[in-house]
């Protein structure tokens, strides 16, 4: 069995590297290879994580080991039932995404490089959900950070695509800085790196927590932004110029997974430190709303989705920050099925209308029909509406948060009924911008120009696809009301309660009769335009950071440059080298420079410490 | 002579007497005579491995140890164990690499054959510094790969540009004072150290030196001070952005990848045993100089405008990850610093070539100038894109892991250090990382991916996305990033079990 699994680890990168070689030389080849990598990658994915679904003991092997280290490194993997669904969740949807992008891709001459780094971030999200050694982990988290890099900027003649890159990649790179010093710290107090041997000892001694509200913390924060929370918040929506397909990957099943993923495994750890989940739970009650907040008034259709998914991320967050493990692990893989089929359904939407505004779409549903079927049903479990799987899994949630708001001791009651309260206003705030959505796309009247376009329904590569992802996402509610059954024996909790349930659809049928009322009475104008504004927080970014960076770096050069000419001016032959060294070190003005450096650099880290956590 | 002996005096000896062979070759041929030097740069690489495998990770001083200037109990003293390894190694490999690109990238102003025959001299000089465990032989050794260099860049060099020719001299010479001045700083330590120990051998020092009193500080400040001109460690880097952007592509690759790592080699294998780790500042200084220039080459690197010189500025970061790691006294600390310097080698080497080659296609390497060359020459876009994720540090590429370790060394240096002080120098060195990713993301957006401003991108020179040949020289060090990301224990072992040996398993 465990060679199963590293033939799963390793076929992404070779297929990877076959369709570098190859793709640029016949289109076919490096399709077929894309293609064929991928379901095989679901193949491995599925027969390494079916047999450990459930009550099936977990899986442990070391492959290899480095000793000259102290604690060791452990090439060494650990597989229970939470990596098998989210292998069986990450395999999935990166097969489908493959599929898809034969079509969407059509004829792009980026193609082979753009499979290839599919196919890495397929292979790394699995490192990061088998992982047991924290830096193989690390690995696989920051090789994701990377190739999300280098898919937002695809299109990199496009301004806002060079920069959403960017600003990805620092910003999660930044916050990777807590996992990189709590992976030092827990090294060092439980002298291994061996998560498995880490969460045992954590489980041993629950009482003694004085020690381990650090390293949690710092998970917490890398985790903030990895998954796009406040304040790290305003990357996943600046990524949406990359490919749509790329989208539904990060959102549903990779990159800010994985974030949820690693609060999830290291639950045990979080438990014993009220003061990271106590940070969670709060980031999560802003998070939410502020996210929802932002989808309402949008009118980017991939903005929508993607702050709908910074809002549905931290649900999670906030089931995990109350003891609801199952409802939060439950609703990450839910989310992972309809977002999929949300992005690549949008991704047919700009397929066929050639934008992403919503402003140049409209009255859409007898021009794309499978097109509209297949998203009606993604928002409509989005919003949570019986009997898709996003209702249940947010009634799930809601229910454990609730419970854990009466009888839980994990944070402070006041955190817990702030948590639970953002959740209720933002599942109003959810069917109201679902909904909003749905209409601007699909209903109303058609634009102007409309019949120049030519539009019509994607070809059967992306439509196959939205269907194949509609089969989770109406009956998957059946595996959430089991978690049994999927995570594990230990995990019992009553998923579906009758209370709970009756309240949040009537919310939703009042929301949606209100929002209705309105389309009817003011058609596409719903609520008055809120320009949307830039986040403030890239304001504060902007000026604490990186403009000081900016004016500290030509303050470098420029100190550089006077020490250099002070030094070449003295120095026209070898022998009077030393002068020049000596008028150097009395040159005061050379000194007054670095003496600034050296303090702006510390303020610097002061300020950027100040900020991420 | 017993084997280990022949091998260890046939790896210095080597390059010599394939330098006498290419001068006399060059007299027929120059083609030929740089096929010659590329063949042997291939050999002298055979012969490291051989050493490797004739070689234990414990330091084995007897196999040669001759005296050499008996006068002053200079000796002939050469050895080989796990720190040296692989430096000596990753040093083979590149002048290979080098020695082969020459054979079809010769330089414009001819004279190839002779710029491969002072490679293999700086070769020469290179091995017999990692190989020699006698203070006064690896002086000697160092001031023979330093001199050659000196030709290399005010013969070759860039002469691009009004006063080109000037420039490129007073980087020359710029690169050879500092480093001379050094040296010379170095050798005073040195001459100090033995009228405390009484010997020039490093191996007894090591085992038996007790560095106390204010003599034996000024012996290891002075050592310090020399070596941190050569490695170089802020504020006296000021002579690499200019040699190393003046130099030709193979110069640059040599001073880059080899010639920055005696600095660093020295730091541990003749600086650390004349430590005392108790002494109030000294290792803190060093620590914090090092993390000031951390935080300093990123900043440089965030405004400059040429390729080749934000490359340059890029390795004062990377020197500073090393010699924080050697300053924290710990093992921990020497594997991060030996592994931070071979990676750094076949990194920067690599981005050096890279940068070559983008300079040999548009005839300049001026970041306003240059934009869309993923567009124009993917695969180079490509391959520059892989050498600035593993120079930034990406998890599973070889950069990450040395400076890791340096950052958990200086998370928990050893027990005398002030602790508070050395964990602001880890989380300040961190967040040179973070530098380190703006500013590479900021060349690859400016140059390679298309720019917002500037009117048409230079003409091609030489039209063409990698060659053959370039795959064939780049494709070692593009392997050993890979090799190097993904198995850290290959490196890390030898290097443990060397620092237990050399400088005893207490530190």
């Amino acid at each position: 069995m465990s060679w199963l699994v590293l033939t799963l680890l390793v076929v992404p990168f070779v297929s990877a590297v076959a369709t570098l070689g190859f793709g640029h030389r016949a289109e076919g080849a490096g399709r077929g290879i894309a293609v064929g990598g991928s379901l095989l990658t679901l193949g491995l994915a599925t027969a390494v994580a079916v047999p450990h679904l459930g009550a099936a003991a977990p899986l442990t092997h070391v492959y290899a080991e480095t000793a000259a280290t102290l604690p060791p490194f452990q090439l060494a993997v650990l597989v229970d039932p939470l990596s098998a669904v989210l292998l069986l969740l990450a395999g999935t949807v990166a097969a489908l995404v493959q599929v898809y992008s034969l079509g969407y891709l059509r004829g792009d001459s980026r193609y082979p490089s753009y499979a290839a780094l599919v196919s890495i971030f397929t292979g790394a999200m699995c490192t990061v959900v088998v992982a047991d050694d924290l830096w193989v982990l690390l690995v696989g988290w920051e090789l994701m950070g990377a190739c999300s890099y280098f898919l937002i900027s695809h299109h990199w003649e496009l301004a806002e695509a060079r920069a959403g890159a960017v600003k990805a990649f620092l910003m999660t790179r930044t916050a990777d800085l807590g996992l990189l010093f709590a992976i030092l710290l827990l090294g060092e107090r439980f002298g291994s790196y061996r998560i498995s041997t880490i969460l045992e000892a954590v489980a041993g001694q629950a009482l003694q927590r004085d020690e381990l509200w650090l390293p949690a913390v710092l998970v917490a924060v890398s985790v903030m932004g990895k998954s796009a929370q406040f304040p790290f918040h305003t990357w996943l929506p600046d990524a949406m110029p990359g490919p749509t397909p790329i989208s539904a990957l990060i959102h549903a099943a990779t990159m800010v997974a994985a974030g949820v993923f690693l609060v999830a495994r290291l639950y045990p750890l979080f438990v014993s430190a009220p003061a990271a989940l106590t940070l969670l739970a709060l980031t999560a009650a802003a998070t939410m709303f502020l996210a929802a907040l932002y989808a309402l008034v949008t009118d980017d259709l991939k903005r929508v989705l993607a702050w709908s998914t910074v809002s549905q991320l931290a649900y999670m967050f906030g089931a995990l920050a109350l003891g609801a493990w199952s409802a939060g692990v439950m609703h990450l893989l839910s989310h992972g099925a309809f977002k999929a089929l949300l992005f690549l359904a949008a991704g047919s939407v700009m397929h066929a209308v050639g934008s992403t505004s919503m402003d140049r779409m409209g009255g859409l549903r007898t021009k794309l029909p499978d097109t509209f079927a297949t998203m009606t049903i993604g928002f409509a479990a989005l919003a949570g509406v019986v009997p898709f799987v996003g209702f249940f899994s947010k009634d799930a949630v809601i229910a454990g948060a609730y419970e854990g708001a009466v009888h839980g001791r994990l944070v402070w009651p006041w955190v817990a009924w702030v948590l639970v309260g953002s959740m209720v206003l933002t599942a109003v705030l959810t069917v109201a911008y679902s909904l909003r959505a749905w209409l601007l796309t699909f209903f109303g009247p058609e634009q102007e120009h409309a019949d120049e376009l030519d539009l019509h329904e994607a070809p059967p590569s992306m439509r196959v696809p939205l269907w194949l992802l509609v089969v989770p996402t109406t009956i998957g509610g059946f595996v959430v009301l089991n978690p049994a059954a999927v995570l594990g024996p230990e995990h019992v909790e009553q998923m579906f309660h009758v209370g709970e349930s009756i309240l949040m659809t009537a919310l939703v049928a009042v929301t949606s009769l209100v929002v209705l009322a309105l389309w009817r009475s003011r058609g596409r104008e719903l609520w008055p335009r809120v320009v949307v504004p830039h986040p403030p927080v890239d304001r504060l970014y902007d000026a604490a950071l990186v403009r000081p960076v900016r004016w500290l770096a030509r303050l470098v050069v420029a100190a550089d440059r006077d020490v250099v000419d002070g030094y070449a001016d003295g120095a026209g032959g070898t022998a009077r080298g030393v002068g020049g060294l000596l008028r150097l070190a009395q040159n005061g003005n050379v000194q007054s420079y670095l003496m600034v450096v050296v303090v702006g650099a510390a303020a610097v880290a002061v300020v950027a410490g100040a900020v991420t956590t | 002579m017993n084997l280990s002996a022949l091998v260890l005096n046939g790896m210095v000896a080597a390059p010599v007497v394939l330098v006498v062979l290419v001068l006399l070759v060059a007299r027929l041929s120059e083609a030929a005579a740089v096929r010659v030097a590329a063949f042997g740069g291939l050999v002298v690489l055979g012969w490291s491995v051989w050493l490797a495998a004739l070689s234990q990770t414990r330091l084995d001083g007897t196999a040669v140890d001759v005296p050499w200037l008996a006068a002053i109990d200079v000796r002939w003293h050469l050895g080989v164990d796990g720190i040296s390894l692989p430096l000596l190694l990753m040093s083979t490999v590149v002048f290979a690499c080098t020695l082969l690109a020459l054979v079809r990238n010769a330089p414009d102003c001819g004279g190839t054959a002779w710029l491969a025959a002072l490679l293999l001299l700086i070769e020469a000089g290179v091995l017999g510094s990692f190989l020699a465990l006698d203070l006064v032989l690896f002086f000697a050794f160092f001031e023979v790969a330093l001199i050659p260099m000196w030709f290399v860049i005010d013969q070759w060099g860039d002469a691009h540009g009004p006063r080109g020719l000037q420039q490129r001299r007073r980087a020359a010479t710029r690169f050879l004072v500092f480093t001379v001045l050094g040296s010379a700083l170095m050798l005073v330590g040195f001459v100090v150290v033995r009228s405390e120990t009484g010997t020039f051998d490093i191996v007894r020092i090591a085992a038996s030196y007790d560095p106390v009193g204010p003599v034996a500080l000024t012996a290891a400040a002075l050592v310090a001070l020399g070596l941190a001109v050569k490695t170089p460690l802020w504020p006296l880097h000021i002579w690499l952005p200019d040699a190393h952007s003046k130099a030709p592509t193979v110069g640059s690759v040599v001073l880059a990848a080899v010639l920055l790592k005696l600095g660093t080699y020295g730091f541990l294998r003749f600086w650390l045993p004349l430590v005392d780790p108790g002494w109030d500042w000294l290792l803190p200084v060093v620590g914090g100089v090092a993390v000031v220039g951390i935080v300093y080459g990123a900043l440089a690197c965030l405004a400059q405008t040429d390729l080749k010189r934000l490359i340059a500025y890029s390795s004062v970061g990377h020197m500073g990850f090393v010699v924080l790691a050697a300053a924290t006294y710990t093992i921990g600390g020497v594997q991060g610093a030996v592994y931070a310097s071979v990676a750094h080698g076949v990194v920067t080497g690599l981005l050096f070539f890279l940068a070559g080659a983008v300079k040999d296609r548009y005839g300049t390497g001026d970041l306003r100038e240059l934009r869309g060359l993923y567009g124009r020459v993917p695969r180079l876009g490509g391959l520059v894109a892989f050498g600035a994720m593993a120079s930034l540090g990406l998890p599973g590429l070889a950069g990450f892991w040395g400076e890791m370790l340096a950052v958990r060394a200086a998370l928990f240096p050893a027990g005398v250090l002030p602790r508070v002080t050395f964990v602001g120098f880890a989380v300040v060195a961190a967040l040179g990382v973070i530098l380190a990713s703006a500013y590479f993301l900021a060349l690859l957006r400016s140059a390679f991916q298309a720019g917002e401003t500037g009117a048409s991108p230079p003409p091609a020179v030489v039209a063409g996305d990698v060659s053959r040949w370039e795959w064939l020289v780049w494709s070692p060090l593009v392997a050993a990033i890979v090799v190097l990301g993904v198995a850290p224990g290959l490196l890390l072992t030898p290097v443990a079990e060397a620092t237990v040996a050399f400088l005893g398993g207490g530190r």
